[in-house]
């Protein structure tokens, strides 16, 4: 090529082509993005993180947690399945109404299927053969509904009820997605893990509360010092080669605080319209469903 | 055309760059001497860090006490200094020169690219001061705050305004190869430094916005940016140093717009949440710049059919050779690693972080490195400090590169077929790879051993004739006293 | 001898030594490329959901979303904790039990339990005097907390208090809701307990 202006011009559009596929459009199409709604609850999400969880974000950003860390679980597909809420009176006409929908249902299993419920009784069907058995069950008397579940790797491993959507990330700055599974992948660590002292245990000692970790720890965001009186109430309850002497306790300063209240806040289980499944008033999270510390119970000390 | 005789020399020798006219070589001499000895610096001190944070797994609590030594900021701190302390500083001197010489023309402001350079080295150390101190942005290859990137940035429009000028006033109209690769480097960083430090540190975008544009940044600096530099400068020197005459250009062409159109749109993980045309025109991107991969294995075949006893005996083609091998190597592992997004998922494992090494360290340090050794004799006028050093490192770097990359892309095969397995524990999946964690450990200490000769090899080599400048100096200042003194 | 930075000359037409001219691009490399743009496209058109903002891996349409949306109508749990939480639960609290001097439990109850009609009417009017519940006097004023919601709503936060916190009563339809709604018309008088205990 002859002339420095082609290539500039050539380098220029290539360029452009990417900015406004990666750049532009990313920015019109999440970055105007608002609050939106559960589905079908309606309840506002997200809400913000409490202040002191932000302040904890910041405490993650300046650790470098994101070198670890992941905070991005993905789905492989969804599935239907057909879950049996409640068995009602008419037991023949409901074990009839089950070797209809599963032909090859012998009579023992079908009663024990009514035991323990609720409990997905087909599971991975199309959305017409899990409505139709919904209709089957209803009529004999037994109350069913159609129940979506994601499905995935990660959510086999119980990292997530469905996948993390841009609206989990709407308020945070900056949102560390991360790069890399040397720890597992925290997007809804608030549900596995609602305990503050867990982890603010796990963050001093990494091998006193999982054996065999690889993860390093902090002390350097706890004070060991010297007991007074009856012991502060922040005091880590350690065990083992990992307490400190006798006389001495450990106490979290506030960054580990902040970071603890920062990592009970994330969850990713709420459903939405972009990541649907079903979710119970029983066995489903906390509704308005939020990425907020959950109110009841575990508070952050 | 090259003459026989010269052809015979290259068979039989190590040729050296010539050093070209005098204007050219002291035009270039001290902006690029600045560049390339702070760049090894940042090196050794980048090595340092990253071995540090790999000896953390194999004993979690090794020095985590201090803050400023924790595994994440190290980490961070060491990826920095690789690819802004080293890679950057050195990538733009060499495509600096690559305009003079080729140009047949000086540069065009040395006082302006030495500066540049110092403000490119201030700002990386604003930078690693504010990682390790806990001010990391947190997003990757985008560590530095918003102040040392700022610096970092002003550094680079100096040194990219002094390599357009200097091309704009070649004595050829025509381009050669390496020239349209390094001035499309030149006008890339600017663009994708500037609008990822804007967007992400200085006016924010909402949400996974600022995720998008993460990807992007890396995607097209790891991607296009690094291949541009290094592939340029690997057009100019492999058929030169090889004894070859280089012929019609159209690979190298195939080769820069494949890059640059397909190039430009990799970076964004099946997984991440962002719409889902996103990673889709990702992947396809990725897999069409492996083409481009494809184009210049043809080329270096091309260039070297018959010649590959003569590349291994000279020794700076050899780090040229390995180079590009690496480049080849991590197109096709980029490659696979894109496709397998959607079900066995390479990309949160350790094969990641292999193909990065080949990437960033097998690729273009190594392209670097061998570019260097045979840039700077031509530059100061004297053979380097230690030829030993120069052999040492080259077996120090491919050991190196080999204990590294091979162990963990083994490792995160072994760690994504486990991870698909629910009953597996995480930690017992996380156990599992250290063996080959161990094994790139003993790796990084191998680079690092082979970074510290380049840097005494070089700081021997300024040293050298930085002592016999001042010696001359002091003689002259001698014969002008005693002169005077006699005439008075 | 130094090899010279020269401006390589052009090539010799005759006598080339190699079968494919250096430096030409050879036409396996343009196939190749064309297969995979052709994949490319296919790819894309099969994952990418055509440039859809709303549509995230692993759904590939907007109209696949929407087939995996969960059923609407019919009672929803969900909604009705959604709304007793923001509603009903700064008085009788997160779980049903009530707060002395401010409101009485609705765990156990037994006029959550009792006939539909008898519990609707509370919501929609308020409900005022002393009244007995499990075993305890109340004597508050509780305003028509209902009034404003919806027939949907107010069946689906009723279905949710008869369902939950052992509660093991039937659900409240929209339907019940809205003939209780009727039946008592612009009432805004609050329900007394002798009054409710009249309704079956």
């Amino acid at each position: 090529m002859r002339h420095g202006a082609l290539v500039y011009l050539g380098a220029f559009f290539a360029l452009a082509l990417s900015w406004t596929g990666f750049v532009l459009t990313p920015q019109m199409q999440v970055g105007q993005m608002v609050a939106t709604n559960t589905v079908p609850a309606g309840a506002r999400y997200p809400v913000a993180r409490p202040g002191l969880a932000q302040q904890g974000l910041q405490v993650y950003r300046a650790n470098g947690c994101a070198y670890c860390h992941s905070q991005q679980v993905w789905q492989q597909g969804t599935v239907f399945d057909v879950m049996l809420t409640d068995g009602g009176t008419n037991q023949p006409g409901v074990v009839a109404a089950l070797q209809a929908v599963m032909p090859r249902l012998s009579r023992p299993e079908a009663l024990q299927l009514l035991e323990g419920l609720p409990k997905p009784v087909l599971r991975g069907v199309s959305r017409e053969e899990a409505e139709s058995a919904v209709k089957k069950l209803t009529t004999s008397g037994a109350k069913a509904t159609l129940w979506i579940e994601a499905v995935g790797p990660d959510l086999a491993r119980g990292w997530g009820k469905r996948r993390s959507v841009p609206e989990d990330f709407l308020y945070d700055y900056p949102v560390l997605l991360g790069a890399q599974r040397v720890g597992p992948d925290l997007a809804d660590v608030g549900v596995r893990q609602p305990d503050v002292g867990w982890h603010l245990r796990h963050l001093y000692a990494p091998a006193s509360v999982v054996t065999g970790s690889v993860m390093p720890g902090y002390p350097y965001l706890f004070e060991k010092r010297r007991v007074v009186g009856a012991g502060s109430a922040d005091a880590l309850a350690l065990s083992g080669d990992h307490a400190p002497e006798v006389g001495y306790e450990v106490v979290p300063k506030p960054e580990a605080k902040a970071l603890a209240a920062y990592l009970v806040s994330l969850r990713a289980d709420a459903p939405l319209f972009t990541a649907p499944f079903s979710v119970g008033a029983s066995g489903g999270p906390a509704a308005p469903a939020t990425n907020a510390a959950p109110t009841a119970g575990g508070g952050v000390p | 055309m090259v003459s026989p005789e010269a052809k015979a020399k290259a068979a039989a020798g190590a040729p050296a760059i010539d050093a070209g006219s005098a204007e050219e070589t002291v035009s270039c001499r001290w902006p690029l001497l600045v560049l390339f000895l702070g760049a090894a610096g940042w090196l050794v001190a980048g090595s340092l860090l990253g071995l540090l944070a790999s000896i953390k797994f194999h004993s979690p609590m090794f020095l985590a006490e201090p803050a400023w030594l924790t595994y994440g900021r190290v980490k961070a701190a060491s990826a920095a200094l690789l690819v802004y302390g080293f890679c950057v500083p050195t990538a733009l001197g060499v495509g600096l020169w690559l305009m003079s010489r080729l140009g047949r023309v000086a540069l065009a402001g040395p006082v302006l690219a030495g500066f540049g350079g110092g403000l490119l080295h201030a700002g990386v150390a604003v930078g690693l001061v504010g990682v390790v101190r806990g001010d990391g942005t947190g997003f990757l290859h985008l560590e530095f705050p918003a102040g040392a990137a700022g610096l970092v940035f002003l550094g680079y429009l100096l040194l990219g305004t002094v390599g357009v000028l200097t091309l704009y006033r070649r004595r050829e109209a025509r381009m050669e190869a390496a020239q349209w690769f390094v001035l499309a480097g030149l006008f890339w960083f600017g663009w994708i430094y500037s609008t990822a430090n804007l967007c992400l540190l200085v006016f924010p975008v909402r949400g996974v916005a600022q995720a998008a544009i993460n990807y992007w940044h890396t995607g097209n600096l790891l991607g296009v940016w690094m291949g541009l530099m290094g592939l340029g400068t690997v057009f100019a020197l492999l058929p030169r140093l090889a004894g070859r005459e280089p012929g019609r250009e159209y690979v190298a062409m195939f080769v820069f717009w494949v890059l640059l159109l397909f190039g430009s749109w990799t970076g964004i993980p099946a997984t991440a949440p962002l719409p889902a045309w996103m990673p889709a025109l990702s992947t396809v991107g990725t897999v069409l710049s492996g083409l481009g991969v494809l184009g210049v294995a043809v080329i270096v075949h091309q260039t070297l059919a018959g010649r590959y006893g003569s590349v291994w005996r000279d020794e700076r083609l050899r780090f040229l050779g390995l180079g590009v091998a690496a480049y080849v190597v991590g197109g096709v592992m980029q490659v696979v690693e894109a496709l397998s997004g959607r079900s066995w998922m390479l990309h949160f494992t350790w094969f990641t972080a292999a193909r990065e090494w080949m990437q960033v360290y097998g690729y273009l340090a190594l392209v670097m490195f061998g570019t260097v050794y045979a840039i700077v004799p031509a530059l100061v006028g004297v053979d380097w400090w230690s030829r030993r050093f120069l052999r040492l490192h080259f077996w120090l770097a491919g050991a190196g590169l080999l204990f590294v990359a091979a162990p963990l892309a083994a490792g995160g095969v072994v760690e994504a077929a486990r991870l698909l397995n629910p009953a597996l524990g995480f930690v017992e999946v996380s156990r599992g790879t250290l063996m080959f964690l161990r094994l790139s450990t003993i790796g990084e200490l191998l680079i690092l051993a082979g970074n510290g000769l380049f840097f005494v090899n070089l700081a021997g080599t300024v040293a050298g004739i930085c002592r016999r400048a001042l010696a001359d100096a002091l003689r002259r200042w001698g014969a002008e006293t005693t002169g005077e003194g006699a005439a008075a | 001898m130094s090899v010279e930075m020269r401006r390589p000359a052009q090539p010799a037409t005759e006598g080339r030594e190699e079968p494919t001219p250096q430096g030409a691009v050879p036409m396996w490399l343009f196939i190749l490329l064309f297969v995979a743009l052709f994949w490319g496209m296919n790819y894309f058109d099969r994952h990418g959901a055509w440039f859809n903002g709303r549509v995230y891996a692993p759904y590939r349409s907007l109209a696949e979303l929407q087939m995996h949306q969960p059923p609407t109508g019919g009672i929803n749990l969900e909604r009705g904790r959604a709304v007793y939480e923001s509603v009903c639960a700064l008085c009788h609290g997160v779980d049903g039990k009530g707060k002395p001097g401010q409101a009485p439990p609705l765990a156990g109850a037994e006029w959550v339990l009792g006939p539909v009609n008898r519990l609707v009417r509370i919501p929609l009017a308020g409900l005022t005097g002393p009244i007995e519940v499990n075993g305890q006097q109340w004597n508050l004023a509780m305003p028509a907390m209902g009034a404003a919601l919806s027939d949907e709503d107010l069946a689906a936060v009723l279905s949710y208090m008869r369902t939950s916190w052992g509660n093991k009563g039937t659900e409240v339809t929209a339907e019940q809701v809205g003939a209780v709604r009727k039946e008592i018309g612009n009432r805004t008088q609050p329900f007394t307990a002798a009054e409710l205990l009249t309704v079956q």
